[in-house]
């Protein structure tokens, strides 16, 4: 075994100090690490804000003097304060000066008075997505109090108020801000497993098709050492990026999410060390075999652009569980934790969640990735044999 | 010591190396003559372990290197066809990754590594990064790569391709004293003049068989031509026309 480790631990140190005076190499290891936590409280801070702001509502009416009662009933229900309106509702709301406007009618006593409908005015403009929660928050009050108002004429009238509603709707509250923050916080899984795609890729490209195309590895296989141990340094190389990456980008998504008030979008989400530890556990293999398979994709490639575009497509692969998952309705079960990716998945989510899979799920699923890695090696072992790819230029 | 009896190697059906025997002996220059497409660089490519012979015997000092090649490696430095350096690393990195690569360490290694950028005058560019280099430092840089670790058999594939004329001359410098400390050197070239002035023996290599071989002195009487050049032509049948 010492006639293997020796080389690949001088093939592996070199190849780390060459990768790390590599911008190249460096900036696509930080690069995910950095943007997608940002991304991810950048969207979910938006989504908070949102939702914040619509609880927090300012209704600007005109003509509050026609409907005293209506004005009051309004300013007292929670988070609404009634403001005057433009003197020019449609101008100001067309320009978006204000989201929307509550016009009351002159005649509003004399008609509710003799019991008649009375037309209240919601200016908005339909095409401004910012401000329909608020104007959808506003049709709801004035049509809740339109109701609470037809309940008491009915029950003056001696008449049940069930009989004139024979529906009522119980409203489930999943506006789209949640949904987003819902969206946003099933992708943490899948930027993690990215990060192990991304993470060690360019340094996978340089030790391989890289070597190619400078003609070096003719001189580096003169030397007597193992194929195999040159290879395996080349593939841990990368899979130390690769868990740099990983290791940055999970500990920036906690500091980034740690900035969000996610209470506020009606998420919990707390993790402890058992979860973090879990999710590591869950995620850091995988860059066995992400890096065995740029390793081996990018040795057949002749050059370093050319190695690119085929690793590029790998990219789809860690893809794939998240839309078996978005597609299918399957939860995590423990047979998926050997299958290479998709067991990463279940692990990470599960753990996420704060529900962690046995240990022997760990087990299962560490395994079977870095088997899968070893295979790559293996493979590009023989690769490395082949002369057409030790000279071939 | 190399010794080379029988070797032959073909790609798809093209007979690259058809049938070629020869021995270098050590304390001696031994050059591989031919023009291109003879199978110099196959030769030696099978020698140094990155082609498979498809049959023959190839022997570095006592080592069969289709049997171990990693020991025939250990006793041998090459300089290939192809110096490809690695642009982020210094020339000492080159040498010492090259020589870790050979199982050396510590201070022995840093001591070898002192002494070649010595020998090869490269103490300027010895901890620069290579990027940039001229054709001459990169060739420097691989050779310090091959040597570092004291081979007794130096095979050197067209040392000289390329290299402007104080370079040629250090390259026929260290030649020389690389023989003079009793090693083995094999090189090819096809460049007469270089070939006649620094090898005890020639090769001379023609489609991929043995067309010659022995000192220049025996070329010329074998083939009655005075001018060495003219022995060569002779000996490669370059003069005849072929069909």
């Amino acid at each position: 075994m010492r006639g293997l480790w020796a080389p690949l631990l001088v093939v592996l140190r070199k190849e780390l100090v060459d990768g790390i005076r590599d911008r190249r190499s460096v900036m696509s290891a930080l690069i995910p690490a950095v943007v997608w936590p940002v991304m991810i409280a950048a969207m979910l801070n938006f989504a908070a804000g949102k939702r914040q702001q619509a609880d927090e509502i300012k209704i600007p009416v005109v003509g509050a003097e026609h409907a005293a009662t209506f004005v009051d009933w309004l300013g007292q229900q929670r988070g609404v304060e009634v403001v005057d309106g433009p003197d020019d509702p449609y101008t100001a709301v067309r320009e978006g000066d204000v989201d929307f406007v509550i016009v009351i009618p002159e005649d509003y006593n004399k008609l509710f008075a003799q019991a008649k409908t009375v037309e209240l005015e919601l200016v908005a403009d339909g095409s401004d997505n910012d401000a329909a929660p608020f104007v959808g928050r506003a049709r709801r009050l004035i049509e809740g109090y339109g109701r609470q108002m037809a309940m008491l004429r009915l029950v003056a009238r001696g008449v049940s108020p069930a009989v004139a509603s024979p529906l009522r709707i119980k409203e489930i509250e999943v506006s789209s801000p949640q949904q987003r923050a819902a969206m946003v916080m099933m992708f943490l899984p899948m930027f993690l497993v990215m990060a192990a795609f991304m993470g060690g890729m360019q340094i996978a490209i340089d030790t391989t098709a890289g070597e190619r195309e400078r003609g070096s590895l003719e001189p580096l296989l003169v030397n007597p050492a193992p194929r195999l141990a040159i290879v395996a340094g080349k593939w841990l190389a990368s899979v130390v990026f690769a868990c740099v990456s990983v290791g940055l980008t999970f500990f920036l998504l906690l500091r980034a999410l740690e900035r969000v008030p996610l209470e506020a979008l009606g998420l919990r989400f707390q993790l402890g060390a058992p979860e973090i530890g879990a999710a590591l556990a869950a995620v850091l293999p995988l860059a066995l075999l992400a890096s065995g398979l740029q390793v081996l994709v990018a040795s057949f490639a002749r050059s370093y652009k050319e190695a690119q575009t085929y690793v590029s497509f790998l990219m789809f692969v860690p893809l794939a569980p998240v839309f078996v998952e978005m597609f299918s309705q399957i939860d995590g079960q423990p047979w998926m934790a050997p299958i290479p990716l998709l067991g990463q998945h279940v692990l990470l989510t599960e753990a996420l969640k704060g529900e962690p899979a046995s240990f022997g799920a760990y087990v299962a699923a560490g395994v079977s990735v870095a088997l899968a890695g070893w295979l790559c090696v293996l493979l590009t072992t023989r690769l490395f044999r082949r002369e057409k790819i030790i000279f071939g230029r | 010591m190399i010794e080379v009896s029988g070797l032959r190697k073909s790609f798809k059906d093209v007979a690259a190396v058809a049938d070629i025997s020869f021995r270098a002996e050590n304390g001696a220059v031994t050059g591989l003559l031919g023009p291109n497409g003879a199978g110099k660089t196959t030769t030696l490519r099978m020698i140094y372990g990155l082609i498979q012979a498809d049959a023959g015997q190839l022997r570095i000092d006592d080592v069969d290197v289709l049997r171990d090649p990693l020991s025939a490696q250990a006793r041998i430095g090459v300089l290939p066809d192809t110096h490809g350096l690695y642009p982020r690393l210094t020339s000492r990195e080159h040498a010492r990754y090259a020589g870790r690569l050979h199982g050396l360490n510590g201070p022995n290694l840093e001591r070898r590594i002192d002494a070649l950028i010595e020998t090869l005058e490269m103490s300027a560019i010895a901890d620069r990064r290579v990027s940039g280099f001229s054709h001459g430092e990169r060739t420097k840089v691989s050779l310090a790569r091959a040597l570092v670790h004291g081979p007794q058999n130096v095979l050197l594939d067209e040392p000289t391709n390329g290299l402007d004329v104080m370079s040629t001359r250090a390259m026929r410098g260290l030649i020389r004293r690389l023989r003079d400390e009793g090693k083995c050197v094999l090189f090819s070239s096809h460049i007469m003049q270089e070939v006649s002035a620094l090898c005890d023996t020639i090769v001379i290599l023609s489609a991929g068989r043995v067309a010659a071989r022995g000192t220049p002195d025996e070329l010329r009487s074998q083939t009655g031509h005075e001018n060495l050049e003219d022995a060569f032509v002779a000996l490669t049948g370059l003069d005849e026309v072929r069909a």
